[in-house]
């Protein structure tokens, strides 16, 4: 079943169906929520409480966007309303926000891994999306609801700062 | 003709290297470069920077929210219909007390009682209870 689909039948009140949308998007939308919150347990509460805000307004769904694109804005907000009270940081161990990857030594990926963290919730975000997330300028600008300059502006900052704190290690 | 800065070239000239648009012409672009060694370094370390990241993935933790999720959605979906049956119910009392020339006797005058009895005990609910717990309301 396709995501239209899906949004069709939950839209004429089918609520099993809604449990697709959850399990296909679940772990793409945990693994953002931690590059903004950097804590597990707040970004599983920020994903729970984004796909019940989803259900609610899913007769407002806006057919242009894709589902994620609709949905990481509901995400985006709840996870920017829990940063204000969250949890004392895990450690790296517990929540990591990268995947190991082969070829690749583990104190590079570390490195990066806690310059990642010491940037901005907004700088960690865009630089998540273009990278890990491999969205175009047009889809950034679509999830983040920013012009495509701020896309290009705010990206090439976040890449400058991170530069710089991978040059202090 | 505007005149380019170092920050318009490194903004532009990362932007052709995601495979975007640039806002200046790439002749404008590649003239500042050649002549601005501050550009030259900057590009060099930003590019470095991409190849580290270009290969990344997020690691995506094994999570299962469904259970919680629907259990939420479920209350939510559900709470309206036993005030709904009992409003129902109070209503159909109502119309047969109306009734005229019928003495219902004392045990019918009892029955919105006995409703909203069952009502409370439907939703779980204790109203002779009183929370101890300190709840802050937004």
């Amino acid at each position: 079943m396709d995501d239209a689909d899906a949004i069709k039948r939950c839209q004429q009140g089918d609520r099993e169906v809604f449990r697709h949308l959850v399990e296909r998007y679940q772990k793409r939308a945990v693994a953002q929520a931690m590059v903004i919150l950097l804590n597990r347990d707040d970004a599983e509460d920020a994903v729970q409480e984004a796909f019940i805000d989803a259900f609610k307004a899913i007769g407002t769904f806006d057919t242009s966007r894709t589902f994620y694109q609709w949905f990481y804005v509901l995400l985006r907000n709840r996870c920017y309303k829990l940063t204000g009270r969250r949890r004392p940081t895990e450690s790296l161990d517990e929540a990591s926000l990268l995947a190991s990857q082969p070829g690749m030594a583990n104190e590079t990926r570390l490195a990066l891994e806690n310059a990642l963290r010491s940037l901005t919730r907004e700088e960690r975000e865009i630089v998540s999306l273009k990278y890990f997330g491999g969205l175009s300028y047009d889809e950034i600008a679509a999830h983040l609801q920013i012009p495509r300059g701020t896309v290009m502006s705010r990206l090439f900052y976040a890449r400058q700062r991170l530069q710089g704190k991978l040059s202090e290690v | 003709m505007k005149e380019l800065t170092c920050e318009d070239v490194l903004i532009s000239q990362m932007a052709a290297a995601d495979g975007e648009e640039p806002e200046f012409s790439k002749q404008q672009l590649s003239t500042h470069i050649a002549g601005c060694a501050n550009c030259q370094h900057e590009l060099k370390q930003l590019q470095a920077l991409d190849h580290l990241l270009a290969g990344q993935t997020l690691s995506e933790p094994h999570v299962d929210l469904w259970p919680a999720i629907e259990n939420r959605i479920a209350k939510r979906t559900n709470r309206w219909q036993p005030f709904a049956l009992i409003g129902l119910l109070l209503v159909i009392y109502k119309l047969v007390e109306m009734l005229p020339a019928r003495d219902p006797g004392m045990a019918f005058k009892l029955v919105p009682l006995v409703i909203v009895v069952l009502l409370f005990v439907f939703i779980r609910e204790n109203p002779f209870r009183i929370n101890t717990e300190l709840v802050l309301e937004r």
